[in-house]
């Protein structure tokens, strides 16, 4: 839409006048790199972080969400009666910043699975009232990140706003018309000159040396590659090494999982159904009544969530089910990453020929 | 709705766990509309005999006590382990790698050696069956509140059975394991939402293995901060050295477990020794 011009120094002002009427959740420093969490003073915002442990979905979908609470009665013939209260959380309207490409293309994913076709309005409450800012990386995070492969170091159209970081400036991007309302309301910008344009387009482009490319194969390639390799030793080999820790699939931004729950009050007739997040490593993730367990292997969970990754998600909703944006790399300790795995499988299958 | 009777018994504890529901009595009092307490040396001097649901603190560590956990099964309808001792057996169970002859020289001096009757420490459901296990050292009172909830409804408890890194990266806490801590996290049963490496601390697996616990490679991610291999086998056992033992051959131990003769470490602790 229209590109306008933020000065550095004007950040603080911008995120201090969006307090007033905004929670502002951004990355900030932890002990041990950084995280998404709230805003308390302009400067906790740290726009130039690497990555974080847990993507920025867990503001669409919480770790634990409250679905209805429920109050049961029994009558004299012992028979339990429901009365259901669906909980709407008043979402409050936040603005997230800092959002990198790759978690932008995990919620291009999510709103395909949670808004478009069936609707869950609790993720849709949390959705529309949240203003992305989005990051361009110019840099990679780190070397775990791959999403040169996946196509994803460009911005989706998710962003309300998108900000490449410039010399002295911001140079942001208006991508909704809220976007656009929430940025000239809060603080004076200009329009980009022409000059400015150009120099953008120069930075966009000169970034890309800077990424390297991971994989073995496109990703294109790579559905027919796991098919080819479903059989593969490959999936023993890294289901002796899997902890089944569920690491890999929570820090995931594309996973999007969940357990149902109940937990009774202490009167032991009320209580509430809430959501969880559950992942596909876990032993229970595949069991069903009767005891029968569709994966009962190590083996064979992180061979589904590799073809999850890599396939099955593309061919549900159209897009490739892994941004590369390395979390579960970096989260795994046992070293079973995306890159490794499919180069690996690819050698698997196309064994070098022998040299004469 | 009559209430059910419930009764609290210790064995070989700290009574931590005991003190624990003390602790949630005082902010959950609503337990009390849903259960009667009738023995509870902790809270109350009264005892009563009629209770429906046994809640056993502590391992065995005493042939005699055996006459007691038998009693005690006979009357309840539902026996229900508290806390790590008397779910795995727990710290007590550490003494098992010695001979008890050596390990009572040691502790009460070659004098009064034969004055206290001792045994392996075992957990309860090696001598009497045990209905649920409320895992933990000491237990999570809200663990606690859910599965009293569960036994009331008539359904089995059921304890998470993967790993606690699942709820250590729902809190997303930096992971220990990558920041030169040992952190047991890998093979140990979730269920206290990882309230050690929370705080900084790695796990020790208080509340056991988790079913699919992967040994071999949990021991490659601790020998990667540098610990001996008897280092590891000392993690491992800490709380759950009666597991370990279980596991016979199949434990994933450098070396065996049981050294009966071997001389006891020396500690602060040990009586003093006659001369
Ligand atoms: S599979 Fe791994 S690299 Fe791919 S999106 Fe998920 S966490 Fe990121
Ligand atoms: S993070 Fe690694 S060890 Fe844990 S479940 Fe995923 S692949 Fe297995
Ligand atoms: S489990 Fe721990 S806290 Fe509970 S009684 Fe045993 S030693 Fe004490
Ligand atoms: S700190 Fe421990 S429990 Fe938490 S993720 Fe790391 S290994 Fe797992
Ligand atoms: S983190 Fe580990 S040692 Fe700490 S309470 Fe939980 S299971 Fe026990």
């Amino acid at each position: 839409m229209s590109l306008y011009i933020l000065s550095k120094e004007q950040l603080g002002e911008f995120v201090e006048k969006l307090q007033a009427k905004f929670r502002v959740v951004g990355p900030v420093r932890t002990e041990y790199g950084y995280a998404f969490d709230d805003i308390t003073k302009p400067e906790q915002l740290e726009l130039n972080y690497s990555t974080t442990i847990l993507p920025p979905k867990k503001y669409f979908l919480p770790q634990r969400e409250v679905l209805f609470e429920f109050e049961s009665e029994t009558d004299d013939k012992g028979l339990r009666s429901y009365e259901v209260r669906p909980i709407f959380q008043e979402v409050e309207p936040t603005v997230i910043f800092g959002v990198h490409t790759c978690d932008m293309h995990g919620i291009t994913l999510y709103d395909r699975v949670f808004a478009e076709g069936y609707r869950d309005e609790h993720y849709v409450e949390r959705r529309e009232n949240t203003y992305i800012i989005g990051m361009e990386c110019l840099t990679p995070c780190d070397d775990a990140s791959f999403c040169k492969d996946m196509g994803t170091l460009s911005a989706p159209q998710v962003y309300d706003l998108h900000m490449t970081p410039m010399n002295d400036h911001y140079m942001v991007d208006t991508g909704t018309e809220r976007g656009e309302k929430l940025l000239l309301d809060h603080v004076y910008v200009e329009m980009a000159r022409k000059e400015d344009i150009q120099q953008l387009g120069q930075v966009l482009s000169s970034k890309w040396p800077r990424f390297k490319m991971r994989l073995k194969v496109t990703r294109d390639q790579t559905p027919s590659l796991l098919t080819l390799g479903y059989k593969a030793k490959l999936w023993e080999e890294l289901g002796e090494k899997c902890l089944a820790c569920g690491s890999c699939t929570n820090v995931c931004p594309t996973c999007f999982c969940f357990d149902v729950q109940d937990e009774m009050d202490i009167n032991m007739t009320d209580g509430e159904r809430s959501r969880v997040w559950d992942s596909c490593q876990l032993r229970e993730f595949a069991l069903v009544a009767g005891g029968h367990n569709f994966r009962d292997t190590k083996a064979s969970r992180v061979r589904h969530r590799v073809m999850r990754k890599g396939k099955y998600i593309k061919q549900v909703h159209g897009i490739t089910g892994c941004v590369g944006c390395g979390r579960c790399e970096r989260a795994c300790l046992v070293n079973i990453t995306i890159p490794g795995t499919i180069n690996n499988l690819h050698d698997e299958m196309h064994p070098e020929p022998e040299k004469a | 709705m009559t209430k059910p009777k419930i009764a609290f018994f210790d064995f070989t504890s700290c009574e931590g766990c005991q003190l624990t529901v003390v602790d949630l009595l005082q902010t959950h009092l609503g337990l009390l509309d849903l259960v009667e307490i009738v023995q509870f040396r902790e809270a109350m001097t009264e005892k009563g005999e009629d209770y429906q649901i046994a809640f056993i603190e502590g391992s065995c560590t005493r042939e005699s006590d055996e006459e007691r956990l038998y009693k005690i099964r006979e009357q309840a309808d539902l026996v229900v382990a508290l806390g790590a001792c008397a779910h795995l057996g727990g710290v007590n169970a550490m003494k098992n790698r010695w001979s008890i002859e050596n390990v009572q020289t040691y502790v009460y001096g070659e004098n009064g050696k034969d004055n206290y009757e001792s045994y392996g420490a075992r957990p309860i459901s090696a001598v009497i069956k045990v209905d649920a296990a409320i895992p933990g050292c000491p237990i999570d009172r809200f663990e606690f509140l859910k599965i009293v909830q569960m036994v009331l409804q008539g359904r089995t408890p059921k304890l998470p059975d993967y790993p606690l890194c699942v709820e250590c990266k729902l809190k997303e806490n930096g992971c220990l394991n990558t920041m030169g801590k040992p952190c047991l996290g890998p093979i140990t049963r979730a269920g206290c939402n990882a309230i050690c490496p929370t705080y900084g601390d790695g796990c020790e697996a208080c509340r056991g293995f988790a079913p699919e616990a992967n040994f071999e490679y949990m021991r490659e991610i601790l020998r990667g901060h540098g610990l001996s291999e008897e280092d590891i086998d000392a993690r491992f056992s800490m709380f759950n050295h009666y597991q370990l033992m279980q596991m016979g051959e199949d434990a994933p131990l450098s070396k065996p477990i049981v050294e009966p003769d071997a001389p006891l470490p020396t500690s602060t602790f040990a009586a003093p020794q006659e001369n």
